[in-house]
């Protein structure tokens, strides 16, 4: 699950300008109009168009990366300067279970310079290319455009062409250069450049009736680790990941899986869609968050698979974990009983954090859905209930809203830390699941016991303590 | 003398450490009160950006961009997404300044900078930065010398106790605190340009800043003419001494490519003597000289048996190299992130512009790391130690109070890479007994 992606405020900018700037192939106009992003429907194409002076948030080529990076089998080189890669590398965690070297963590870029921006970079690509191949012998190359080199036409598809004809390794060029948009954006073009050069390449050595994709699980953190041990138990075989702990030799087989589940990343809705018209694979949405939307989800996909014995087997599972869920939750009950949260973060967080602060015996008393879509509103008024405050301007509202609610615990952003110290009242910042993973039952442990540490910490009641000279 | 290597002579950064221009750009006006940084291009880079220093920092950092989209990158000159960006800033909060700064792509779309500036007229500052030159100190410098020569009235007036003091960008915000206040034991006025050592040192705020908090003011910076002395550390910024010496060409520029370690801090101490007029040391200042001094006795025979690997930023490489050359560090290799003057001055064996694979490459040359975050890995493959310094660093918090210039930071900075040596040492011996009570049973 990469939450980053699911944000549903990084929804497409704009894209209507020259296309030809982005040298070819996805029609990113196409993949826009969408309907995966709710806003369309009412503002034709326009929503979201990045507000100059107020825009915050990654451009496409970092959305395109973090959809990409988990094929740790893959070289992944940006084409462009190091403002597109220099801080950005080696900063996930995305664990592998590849054996040979981890290229998530290692940073290819061709650093581009005058030269190359006044007689253009394709030489200089097609032998970073050539140096890749020979000294990292990857799996696949994939080659991402920037904003510079997408305004001079270096011509990508061409180098990518030729270099994947003479390595036999396929290149594949990623157009995701900033200015056509946001994060979401980029993931879906990243979506597109794998469906269109990998997919479909290779055939599986042999299939089941039960071989899912998970498209959309990035295992950022693990948490993939932490349902795919059930799904297996169940036979239910992973065909494929995009991209979470992936390989470049499975995703190419993935058009003969059975059902694509997509992990909480409604920007590659429009991937699954196509691999429907082209290979007639159905999809599902899933979350696996919090016990409750966990056992939904193992259940969704039983179901999709249709199958009766697997179904019940799954149920069986399910009863299984949640009982020994239950018991290890057991010491936690007591800390959490009568303990109010007020939550503030993005998208479909609202509520699928909200779920699993529930599993856990804790009530949530106001989320954010500013910036939600309607759905993520509908969701969350109906997780939280009638009394819970949906807050729309969650900055200027959550002190007043620990307040009135008197609520405990805040889990927001860090910028929200200081809200929590002059309320003195405890902070677990939600972006510590971009280090550990609170996904499937074991995740909530994790998050029980971090949730846990930040109510007994004193460090929210001392740190803004008056010092005894002061009046 | 260093051999120098200046040319990576590879199409491509592999594991690169090298930063851009525009980063080096945010920095320096973050160090400038109550400034908002406005990065002129698609909303990518600022992005990047903002999310690595405020991992680096822990700290929130003010940051917007002109979020350039394809539309205006075709149809527009700057004016519209740079009036449009300020209006929409000032909507919301009134900052003291706004830096404006360019990247890649608006430097190839040619947008005019200067002359959208000039139709402006809330106070900005601009600076060309396109990031497929230069890298982050360049970027500093630039942005630097933009403030002073556009903010800063000429004079001909001098305050013979006004110092302005210029560090360059791998100084952290204490050792930016600390020289200053060992400048100041002498009696003098101290402006550091740009100033992060009230901005990004870590300090509880008041609220959550959506300007730059600390540094220093727009009107400190409009009156810097009238100072007596220009002091540049680092040979990066050693230009602005000039930039400042044309508002009032009597002030004096006074160069020092580092103050680390025991002669470059005595030649700064020296300098101060004699410019102040006083003829002893304040007490504390004398009381550290002999500490540090102490500091080199105990840690020389750990330091002097191990061969260092630098990973930094040019004017950080030439600082650290000094402080470790003293106790008989061998400096075997030292990477560069960019090409300076300064790299044939560094006390190294060899001295060479790249990135990480090439220390992978060379990795018989070293025993110890010293670098940013991504050197961590990289020791980890090797089986070495890394302590890590520079930009980013993700591993750690704290680094902003990592003090290692000066006598006192000197001290603090031998002891830190002596015991990490001696760690190294250790686990080596343990490795190797295991090996042989391993043998012994097979
Ligand atoms: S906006 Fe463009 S130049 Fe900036 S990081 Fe993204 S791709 Fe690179």
């Amino acid at each position: 699950m990469d939450f980053d992606q699911c944000l549903s405020d990084s929804v497409p900018t704009l894209y209507e300008g020259n296309l030809s700037l982005v040298s070819s192939k996805p029609n990113i106009k196409e993949l826009l109009v969408e309907s995966a992003c709710e806003h369309n429907k009412d503002k034709k194409g326009s929503c979201n168009a990045p507000k100059p002076g107020a825009t915050t948030g990654g451009c496409a080529l970092d959305g395109a990366q973090i959809a990409l990076f988990p094929f740790a089998d893959a070289a992944h080189l940006v084409h462009g300067p190091m403002s597109c890669v220099g801080g950005a590398w080696e900063t996930r965690l995305t664990p592998t279970s590849w054996s040979g070297r981890d290229l998530t963590q290692t940073g290819f870029a061709t650093d581009i310079n005058n030269n190359d921006v006044v007689f253009g970079g394709e030489k200089k690509l097609a032998a970073a290319i050539n140096h890749i191949v020979a000294n990292y012998a990857p799996e696949a190359v994939f080659v991402y455009s920037t904003c510079v080199p997408a305004m001079t036409g270096d011509d990508i598809d061409a180098v990518c062409k030729q270099m994947s004809e003479k390595h036999g390794t396929p290149c594949v060029p990623v157009h995701a250069p900033g200015f056509v948009g946001a994060k979401n954006l980029g993931s879906r073009i990243a979506g597109e450049a794998v469906l269109r050069h990998l997919i479909g390449t290779k055939e599986p050595e042999y299939t089941t009736p039960f071989d899912i994709n998970l498209i959309g699980e990035h295992n950022n953190t693990g948490e993939l680790w932490r349902y795919r041990h059930l799904l297996e138990e169940l036979g239910i075989r992973v065909l494929s990941t995009f991209s979470g702990d992936g390989r470049i030799s499975e995703i190419r087989t993935a058009h003969r899986a059975k059902l694509n589940v997509i992990v909480c990343a409604k920007s590659l809705v429009s991937m699954t869609r196509k691999m429907q018209e082209q290979y007639g694979i159905p999809w599902i949405s899933c979350s696996f968050y919090g016990k409750t939307d966990t056992s939904a989800s193992i259940l969704a996909i039983a179901e999709a698979l249709g199958d009766a014995d697997l179904i019940e087997r799954t149920r069986a599972l399910i009863a299984r974990e949640e009982a020994r869920l239950e018991e290890q939750l057991m010491p936690y009950r007591a800390i959490f009983a009568g303990k109010k949260a007020v939550l503030n973060t993005g998208g479909n967080k609202a509520w699928s954090i909200a779920s699993a602060l529930q599993d856990l015996g804790i009530e949530v008393v106001a989320t954010s859905v500013r910036k939600s879509t309607e759905a993520d509103k509908a969701k969350a008024r109906e997780y939280l209930g009638e009394n819970a405050i949906l807050m729309t301007e969650p900055a200027s509202q959550q002190a007043k809203v620990i307040d009135d609610t008197g609520a405990h615990l805040l889990l927001a952003g860090g910028r929200s830390l200081y809200t929590a110290i002059k309320k003195r009242i405890a902070f677990t910042d939600v972006n510590q699941e971009k280090k550990k993973s609170y996904g499937g039952y074991d995740g909530l442990l994790v998050l029980a016991e971090d949730l846990k540490n930040s109510l007994q910490n004193p460090v929210f009641e001392l740190v803004e303590r008056k010092a005894p000279w002061q009046k | 003398m260093a051999e120098v290597r200046r040319k990576s002579g590879k199409p491509l950064q592999v594991n690169p450490h090298k930063l851009s221009q525009p980063m080096g750009a945010t920095l320096a006006f973050l160090g400038v009160d109550r400034c908002m940084p406005l990065m002129h291009g698609a909303q990518g880079c600022a992005s990047f950006t903002k999310v690595m220093f405020t991992r680096h920092f822990c700290e929130p950092i003010a940051l917007q961009t002109t979020a350039v989209n394809d539309v205006i990158a075709v149809l527009d000159g700057g004016d519209y997404s740079i009036v449009e960006s300020i209006k929409n800033i000032r909507d919301k909060l009134i900052p003291e300044l706004i830096g404006l700064y360019t990247t890649g792509l608006t430097e190839t779309k040619g947008d005019d900078i200067r002359g959208v500036a000039s139709k402006i007229d809330v106070p900005l500052v601009y600076v060309n930065t396109p990031d497929f030159k230069g890298g982050l100190e360049s970027g500093w410098t630039l942005t630097t010398q933009a403030l002073i020569d556009q903010l800063t009235a000429p004079g001909d007036r001098i305050d013979a106790q006004k110092l302005v003091l210029v560090p360059h960008v791998s100084m952290q915000p204490i050792e930016v605190e600390k020289l200053r206040e060992l400048i100041e034991a002498f009696g003098f006025k101290v402006v550091a340009v740009p100033d992060l050592s009230s901005s990004l040192d870590n300090h509880l705020g008041e609220k959550q800043a959506s300007l730059s908090s600390g540094g220093v003011t727009v009107a400190e910076l409009e009156q810097l003419a009238d100072a007596a002395f220009v002091i540049t550390v680092g040979a990066s910024v050693k230009p602005v001494g000039a930039t400042l010496q044309a508002k009032n060409p009597a002030i004096q520029h006074r160069h020092f490519n580092h103050v680390s370690g025991l002669v470059g801090t005595d030649e700064l101490v020296a300098w101060l003597l004699e410019v102040s007029g006083r003829d002893t040391l304040p007490a504390v200042v004398e009381r550290w000289r002999k500490r540090l001094q102490d500091a080199m006795l105990d840690s020389h025979f750990s330091i002097g048996q191990t061969r260092f690997l630098l990973v930094a930023e040019p004017d950080h490489l030439a600082a650290m190299a000094a402080s470790l050359r003293e106790v008989g560090g061998k400096v075997t290799l030292a990477i560069a992130t960019v090409d300076s003057p300064i790299l044939t001055d560094i006390e190294a064996d060899q001295v060479i512009v790249g990135d990480l694979e090439d220390a992978e490459n060379m990795r018989d040359a070293y025993d110890m790391i010293i670098g940013n975050f991504h050197t961590e890995a990289l020791a980890h493959r090797l089986e070495k130690k890394a302590v890590m310094r520079g930009f980013p660093n993700y591993e750690e918090i704290g680094g902003a109070l990592k003090h290692d210039v000066l006598y006192e930071g000197g001290a603090y900075f031998l002891f830190e890479i002596a015991n990490a040596a001696e760690r190294m040492r250790e686990a080596q011996v343990h490795r190797e007994r295991e090996q042989i009570k391993r043998q012994r049973i097979a």
